[in-house]
């Protein structure tokens, strides 16, 4: 019933204000006093309508945040230009047309020598490779009999025996040479232009 | 060496040395701490070998061995086949360009101007350098690989450079002196290698480093003592042979009719047979 009669009432304004045509600005300059001649609504009336606040929200920003973050990472991460391997790069100089020998012109008693030599090669290095084992061999069964012969003697040596020995390792020993190494040689000061490349990754 | 592992072991083979073992075997200690040292050995019944322990100090090759015929061949061979597949080399290149410019001066039409790189400047040419290195080489002189008459020296270790040695040493065993291999009787409270490492060390007159090869012993000879010198229990010796090879090059000369360096196959010569065919299964003249 009260509100029919506002309604009615505002119409009523609103129709008067409209045939009128008065240039009636109303300036408001607070938004606490709105137009006397509008509806009275407080301001907490006036607001938006509150959002319901859920209650798993800051755990789902966080994960959407984790998700953010590690996506940035993976286009962020560029692999390190690798270290070229210089053994396996082919010089250019190696496809040099202009480099090759002439082609070399083997009779036919040489390459049968060839063949011949090559199988007698083999044969030599099969012999002296069986040798090897052999001594190899002899010496490891002379080590197992003297080690059981110790064990038969006395318990205490055969454990002393089977110790690791920590001495021997690393062994170094620098082997034959062309020539054996003079007494009194005094070598030369070499100077020399480290030219290696040194990469960094 | 574990615990658990004594214990097991200890009673199987207490039982073995008083059932089957006729000869004697060497008195172990039973308490577990005992197990850990070396030096005790309580009375009780003792072995009828006298221990030794030997060296078998080896001088290893100090230079390479020359080519037997089929590996000259073999050698010459593989030179050739890969000089025929190879290209030119920076240096035949050179070689090769100092060659055409030299016939292009010869021309009568040579014309100096139209050389682009060389205007004034001096040129080295390929074998002005293969000159200057031959020149190098000459003045350095090696040392021989070979002593000449030098080899029959038996004393000296700087014999036969190309195989390695073994130390022999001439001692009085019973009423003979014969050659053998640096040995000195066990004393109990060290390790077989210990007694070898003191052999080493007391030769007379010979101050040589060796390192040992591990604590194991390479071979055994086992001799029995001529009837008379037999006392009550004791049959003869046995030796453990233990690997040694020489550290220092530098030092004083050996006694020439005492010490001898002697390759495997001079081993004949010098060794009682039954000894060298112990012997020669540990030493190896590869």
């Amino acid at each position: 019933m009260m509100a029919g009669f506002v309604c009615r009432a505002v119409n009523r304004i609103i129709s008067s204000q409209a045939s009128c045509c008065r240039p009636v600005v109303a300036v408001r300059h607070s938004h606490w006093f709105t137009s006397m001649l509008s509806l009275k609504t407080s301001a907490p009336l006036r607001a938006e309508p509150k959002k319901k606040k859920k209650k798993v929200d800051p755990r789902q920003e966080m994960l959407v945040k984790d998700r953010l973050k590690k996506r940035l990472k993976r286009m962020e991460k560029v692999s390190p230009e690798l270290i070229p391997i210089e053994d396996f790069i082919t010089s250019a100089k190696s496809f040099d047309d202009t480099r090759t020998r002439a082609p070399p012109e083997v009779s036919f008693e040489e390459s049968e020598r060839r063949a011949l030599l090559l199988k007698e090669w083999s044969r030599h290095k099969h012999k002296q490779h069986q040798m090897e084992m052999q001594e190899i061999q002899e010496a490891l069964k002379a080590q197992k009999q003297a080690l059981m012969q110790l064990k038969l003697e006395s318990k205490e040596l055969y454990i002393a025996a089977l110790r690791p020995d920590t001495d021997t390792l690393p062994f170094l020993h620098h082997g034959p040479c062309y020539t054996p190494p003079k007494a009194d040689y005094e070598a030369p000061d070499g100077k020399y232009n480290d030219i290696t490349r040194v990469y960094i990754q | 060496m574990a615990a658990p592992f004594t214990r097991v072991y200890q009673p199987l083979w207490r039982k073995l040395t008083t059932t089957v073992l006729s000869t004697g075997v060497r008195n172990v200690s039973s308490t577990r701490q005992q197990w850990a040292e070396l030096n005790v050995k309580t009375a009780g019944a003792a072995s009828p070998w006298v221990l030794h322990g030997a060296v078998c100090l080896q001088r290893l090759p100090v230079v390479s061995q020359d080519r037997s015929p089929i590996e000259e061949d073999f050698m010459e061979l593989m030179r050739q086949i890969e000089f025929e597949k190879s290209l030119l080399a920076d240096h035949e290149v050179k070689v090769l360009e100092d060659s055409a410019r030299m016939s292009r001066k010869q021309d009568e039409d040579y014309d100096s101007d139209e050389e682009d790189d060389y205007k004034n400047k001096k040129i080295v040419t390929a074998q002005d350098l293969e000159d200057v290195w031959e020149q190098n080489l000459k003045r350095f002189q090696p040392a021989p690989r070979s002593q000449g008459d030098g080899e029959k020296d038996l004393s000296s270790s700087e014999r036969c450079l190309a195989d390695s040695l073994v130390l022999l040493v001439k001692k009085d065993v019973g009423s003979q002196k014969i050659w053998l291999l640096p040995q000195i009787e066990w004393q109990t409270g060290e390790t077989l290698r210990q007694t070898a490492e003191r052999a080493l060390a007391s030769l007379p007159g010979a101050d040589l480093k060796a390192t040992f090869l591990g604590n194991a012993p390479c071979g055994f000879y086992k001799y029995k003592y001529p009837k008379d010198v037999q006392k009550e229990g004791l049959v003869g010796a046995k030796v453990f042979f233990f690997k040694a090879v020489m550290s220092s090059q530098k030092h004083l000369p050996l006694e020439k009719n005492t010490f001898a360096w002697v390759k495997k196959d001079e081993l004949q010569e010098f060794l009682k047979p039954e000894y060298l065919k112990q012997v020669r299964r540990f030493i190896m003249a590869l």
